[in-house]
């Protein structure tokens, strides 16, 4: 019995000490955001108590820098987006087929491979000749580059984890829909579709934190019209050392938003992570 | 043709089309690249494989290849054991389960480049957060970021702390799906919570620890956003991935061919850790 309560503390300690070092960098951020410029460097925590919170930063961030993060926000919101859009449509199809129909001159398996390894493509393998194709298309600095890149980049994942999220949809449904004469495409839209709802929604937010995070791509084909908030947070060093206010208002528009739709899509993490390869309770 | 046949292919040909017209075609594109003496402004010439033998050579690809892989080892081998203990310590049952499985898997969602630009305020040394508590215990000021030792333990910092969660998302699915036969039969037997672990967890849970680890590896292989953001690969070259070298060779100094037959070079190697991840997922892909 002692033995159980010993474990016990020391579960709850190892826990909270984890949850300390998972949440201290955001709530580091969100409390410099609120901090006058004499405080930052001050060894102070807590709010009210130890530092007077401040609106300044975030006032100043808007007035000065407003423009800059409305066209970073504007533009990873349209590239993240557009291309999880595709990839969720496109990757979904493919997805379907490899799950239910059987290809035979290049085996399902061959084709799933051939997907697998492009999940692990380096990006910067295809950033050289993606900077050179994209600078004659003359498509330099505009979101269409970015919403192609990220949409065949990241394809061969959400090919992937759909086909894993097909293929767990019983099969017997569409086929009683078949026997009673529904059409392919019929049963795939009315039946499959709306079965897999939850998945394709995991899909779609996993590419699109993916694409929101993005860095090297928007890095290359990007300079001023189409720069994303990852770009816009790397380009704003002065001259005049660190700015740490702007950087933390900066850093928490660009982190919010993939950590909170990530909170939704937990129970899909495990296939998302590791495309089916490791098997979690549903 | 018949019409089933037809079907499978609308579902399928849009994305590989796309795929081969956009990803395919730009490495190959890229393998040409490699064999020419490509720079920015100039004629390319086809100069064989003079950009891979000048490779080979290359002091600066030394220097990263051995950075990348001291790197990846360091970071695995703490985000291992890491992630473990974590994931076999929130399986059991406690006050605020679901909240804390949230709570650690956010940072893996964290924008990377964020991340390092608020990682330099946390490692700022004069007067970062982390140096005022360290300088208030110990009276220390640790350089972070320009001495080259350190500046690569704030890199591994940011990575466990990135990383860890992708692990341990993989680790605790691992566990839940552990049969729960072989438990019942050792604690019978009389093993201890600890020789349980030893004996049953770890045998049963390797080809999961294994496939994570994999997984990992080949993301290690390609780390930049962290490096450009936090060191720019300095001080001097010490902390310069083999990616960001690519970058800098492609980016900075303009040699586009020197630079493709850099990334090829990282393809092949990812290629051989890529073999590995297939043959043990044969089982579960190939069904």
């Amino acid at each position: 019995m002692r033995r159980g309560v010993a474990k016990k503390i020391f579960t709850y300690v190892f826990v909270i000490l984890a949850a300390i070092w998972a949440i201290f960098p955001f709530y580091w951020t969100l409390t410099t955001s609120f901090k006058s410029k004499a405080d930052v460097f001050k060894p102070v925590f807590v709010p009210f108590i130890q530092f007077e919170p401040t609106l300044e930063n975030w006032i100043n961030e808007v007035k000065l820098r407003g423009d800059v993060i409305l066209l970073g926000l504007r533009n990873s919101i349209i590239a993240s987006l557009t291309s999880a859009m595709l990839c969720v449509i496109l990757g979904g199809m493919a997805g379907y087929a490899l799950a239910r129909f059987r290809f035979e001159k290049w085996k399902n398996r061959d084709i799933i491979t051939w997907f697998f390894s492009l999940r692990f493509l380096p990006p910067i393998a295809v950033a050289i000749p993606f900077f050179l194709i994209f600078m004659n298309l003359g498509l330099i600095d505009n979101v269409i580059s970015l919403i192609l890149a990220y949409t065949v980049f990241f394809m061969p994942f959400s090919t992937l984890i759909l086909r894993d999220i097909f293929k767990g949809i019983p099969i017997e449904l569409e086929e009683s829909a078949l026997v009673d004469g529904c059409s392919r495409i019929g049963i795939f839209r009315r039946i499959t579709l709306p079965l897999a709802a939850p998945g394709l929604v995991a899909a779609f937010i996993i590419c699109f934190a993916f694409a929101w995070n993005e860095f090297l791509f928007a890095l290359i084909l990007t300079y001023r019209n189409a720069t994303t908030i990852p770009v816009v947070i790397a380009g704003a060093e002065h001259s005049q050392g660190v700015d740490f206010w702007y950087i933390c208002t900066r850093s928490i528009i660009a982190i919010t938003p993939p950590v909170v739709l990530a909170t939704i899509v937990q129970r899909w993490l495990v296939a998302g992570l590791t495309l089916g390869a490791v098997r979690g309770t549903r | 043709m018949p019409k089933e046949e037809r079907i499978k292919y609308f579902f399928l040909l849009p994305a590989v089309v796309l795929i081969l017209s956009f990803l395919i075609f730009p490495l190959v594109y890229s393998l040409y690249l490699s064999i020419t003496d490509w720079q920015i402004g100039k004629a390319p010439e086809i100069t064989g494989f003079s950009n891979y033998l000048k490779a080979i050579t290359d002091k600066r690809v030394h220097n990263a290849l051995s950075f990348t892989l001291l790197f990846m080892i360091f970071t695995i081998s703490i985000e291992t054991p890491f992630a473990l203990g974590v994931a076999i310590l929130s399986q059991s049952r406690f006050l605020g389960n679901t909240i804390f499985r949230i709570i650690f898997t956010a940072p893996f969602f964290t924008s990377p480049i964020a991340l390092s630009y608020l990682s330099i305020t946390i490692f700022y040394e004069e007067g970062g957060p982390l140096n005022n508590i360290l300088k208030l215990l110990f009276n220390i000021k640790v350089p972070w970021i320009s001495n080259p030792n350190y500046a690569f333990l704030s890199l591994c910092l940011i990575d466990i702390w990135q990383w860890t969660p992708f692990l341990y998302i993989i680790f605790l699915a691992g566990l839940e799906s552990l049969p729960r036969e072989p438990y019942e039969a050792a604690t019978i037997d009389g093993a201890s919570g600890f020789q349980a672990f030893r004996y049953v967890t770890i045998p049963l849970l390797m080809p999961v620890i294994i496939t994570g680890v994999l997984l990992k590896m080949i993301e290690s292989l390609k780390v930049f956003d962290i490096i450009y953001a936090l060191t720019g690969g300095g001080p001097g070259i010490a902390t310069e991935s083999y990616t960001m070298y690519i970058y800098k060779t492609g980016f900075r100094f303009f040699r586009l061919g020197y630079a493709a037959a850099l990334s090829y070079i990282l393809l092949i190697m990812l290629m051989i850790l890529f073999t590995f991840l297939a043959f043990r997922l044969r089982r579960v892909y190939y069904e």
